[in-house]
């Protein structure tokens, strides 16, 4: 479902990725570990097509990194759900809005948006909280307000960006089942962090470790 | 059309949110509106007034004092043929001495004891040939006719009224084009500070997959709100001096200014190009 072949994408001196050869499958759950700098983010954000490789390529299903035209990668990126450790939440808006949000930009009808926000708040445990600002929530909350906006668009996979950075430990434990439970229905879901003490908490897990730049573990 | 009211709330949300850059964006509309308002109505009724001083313009034709009753009709009926020539009256030389003693009180015939007046043509144009270049050729076709002894008409107060006219002409539209592209400059510069500090709200949209379109389209409608508010205001600040001139300042001024509703509504599609080419503008450089 994803591949890298030979991608190259650097920023300044030695920040960034070098010659990545690497494939993930659908519905499977992999940890990318390394430092802060080993590029972790950088993986994601050449999927997400944030990034470009400066050289080889990076396919996510049908889309290409070499070919894909600027107006396509929206399209791309209602296949990919993000989360991020500082949430990215809209603050003026509340839970509702911001999880129905990723649907307003598909073209989704008022009824269906409705059904899946409310099923998929529901999913992440908070129908109860529907109505509240994200200011008016913890933050184990927030993350799982982002996970339900990126649910919510029933993406191919999961991109979680060092997503228990600003969580206690109990939480962070609450947030790996829930990410588990969602690997488990078929949602490949890959998680980019430097806290090794997440990764025995999912049983089937693929460990890629990062370093300066380049995969280390054989993959 | 959900989308279409997602985005139409969004770009009222923005207009809520972008609390004093959109106040200064609308301030600046309204005021630059407001000065191509007065200008416009300022150089109208100043250009109506030049085309009246233009339509009192004529020219006058004096025929040979022996010319025959057959020539005086002839030549008639050749001034009849000159498309340009709308009015044409003759002036005997009998209805001349009236003339004389009307303009300048005192009998032709105790100053000399004959009347030395010649006869007469005096001819109006229509509007489009009240122009020194159609003057000059209807002249030198009239100078053509052997009955015609002068043709004389203002040349010098015909060439300084449209030279008067041509200056108020491009100093309106310079000054249009200026004030609207500096109001554009400057409400641009306001929305995309109200974009900058939004920005995050952009970078989330893209994140989950929203097109530039949709991005784009609630600061292009917060921009034309903004540009329909900015001229709003000053159409009541315009139609207010107007009502104060017309009703107040009767006694000091003889001036009436008046405005039809397209003059208002021609500021309210101004003001809101304004506000949408202003938007279009400053969102360009957060969408690549």
């Amino acid at each position: 479902m994803i591949t890298f072949f030979n991608a190259s994408c650097t920023f300044g001196k030695d920040a960034g990725i070098k010659n990545i050869n690497l494939s993930i499958n659908e519905g499977e759950f992999v940890f990318i570990t390394g430092s802060s700098g080993a590029g972790k983010s950088t993986l994601l954000r050449l999927i997400y097509m944030d990034l470009f490789p400066e050289k080889g390529k990076v396919v996510i299903r049908n889309f290409d990194s070499s070919k894909v035209r600027p107006s396509e990668i929206p399209f791309l990126r209602r296949k990919v759900g993000m989360i991020f450790q500082d949430f990215r939440l809209l603050d003026d808006r509340n839970v509702y809005q911001n999880v129905a949000l990723s649907l307003y930009v598909s073209h989704y009808k008022t009824k269906e948006i409705k059904t899946r926000v409310y099923n998929v708040l529901n999913q992440v445990g908070l129908g109860h909280r529907i109505y509240y600002r994200p200011g008016e929530l913890s933050g184990g909350e927030q993350q799982r307000v982002a996970i339900a906006r990126a649910l919510v668009k029933e993406p191919v996979v999961l991109l979680a960006d060092e997503p228990t950075g600003n969580l206690d430990p109990r939480v962070s434990s609450d947030l790996m089942s829930l990410l588990t439970k969602i690997n488990q229905k078929g949602t490949a879901v890959i998680v980019a962090t430097h806290n090794y003490s997440l990764i025995p908490r999912v049983s089937n897990a693929r460990l890629i470790q990062v370093h300066e730049g380049e995969i280390v573990n054989p993959v | 059309m959900i989308v279409f009211w997602f985005l139409i709330k969004e770009g009222f949300r923005g207009l809520i949110r972008s609390n004093y850059a959109g106040a200064f964006s609308i301030i600046i509309i309204a005021l630059s509106l407001v000065l191509i308002g007065f200008g416009y109505v300022g150089a109208r009724d100043t250009l109506v007034l030049v085309e009246n001083i233009r339509s009192q313009f004529d020219i006058t034709v004096f025929v040979q004092r022996d010319a025959s009753l057959n020539d005086l009709e002839n030549f008639a009926r050749e001034l009849g043929d000159i498309k340009d020539i709308e009015q044409i009256v003759y002036i005997s030389t009998d209805s001349a001495a009236t003339k004389f003693r009307l303009e300048f009180g005192e009998d032709i015939f105790n100053i000399l004891d004959y009347n030395p007046l010649p006869p007469s043509f005096t001819l109006s144009l229509k509007p489009p040939s009240r122009n020194l270049a159609s003057v000059e050729r209807v002249a030198a076709r009239i100078r053509r006719s052997a009955i015609v002894d002068e043709v004389k008409y203002r040349k010098n107060f015909l060439r300084l009224l449209e030279k008067y006219q041509r200056l108020i002409f491009f100093s309106v539209i310079t000054a249009f084009a200026l004030l609207t592209l500096i109001s554009i400059i400057l409400a641009s510069n306001s929305i995309k500070m109200t974009i900058f500090s939004r920005r995050e709200v952009i970078s989330t949209m893209k994140l989950v997959g929203a097109t530039n379109n949709f991005v784009r389209a609630p600061f292009l409608i917060e921009g034309t709100l903004e540009g329909i508010i900015g001229a709003f205001l000053a159409a009541v600040v315009i139609g207010l001096s107007f009502h104060f001139v017309n009703n107040y300042l009767q006694d000091l001024i003889e001036y009436r200014a008046i405005v039809s509703y397209r003059f208002y509504g021609g500021l309210i599609l101004l003001g809101s190009l304004m506000g949408l080419v202003g938007s279009l503008r400053a969102i360009r450089k957060f969408l690549v």
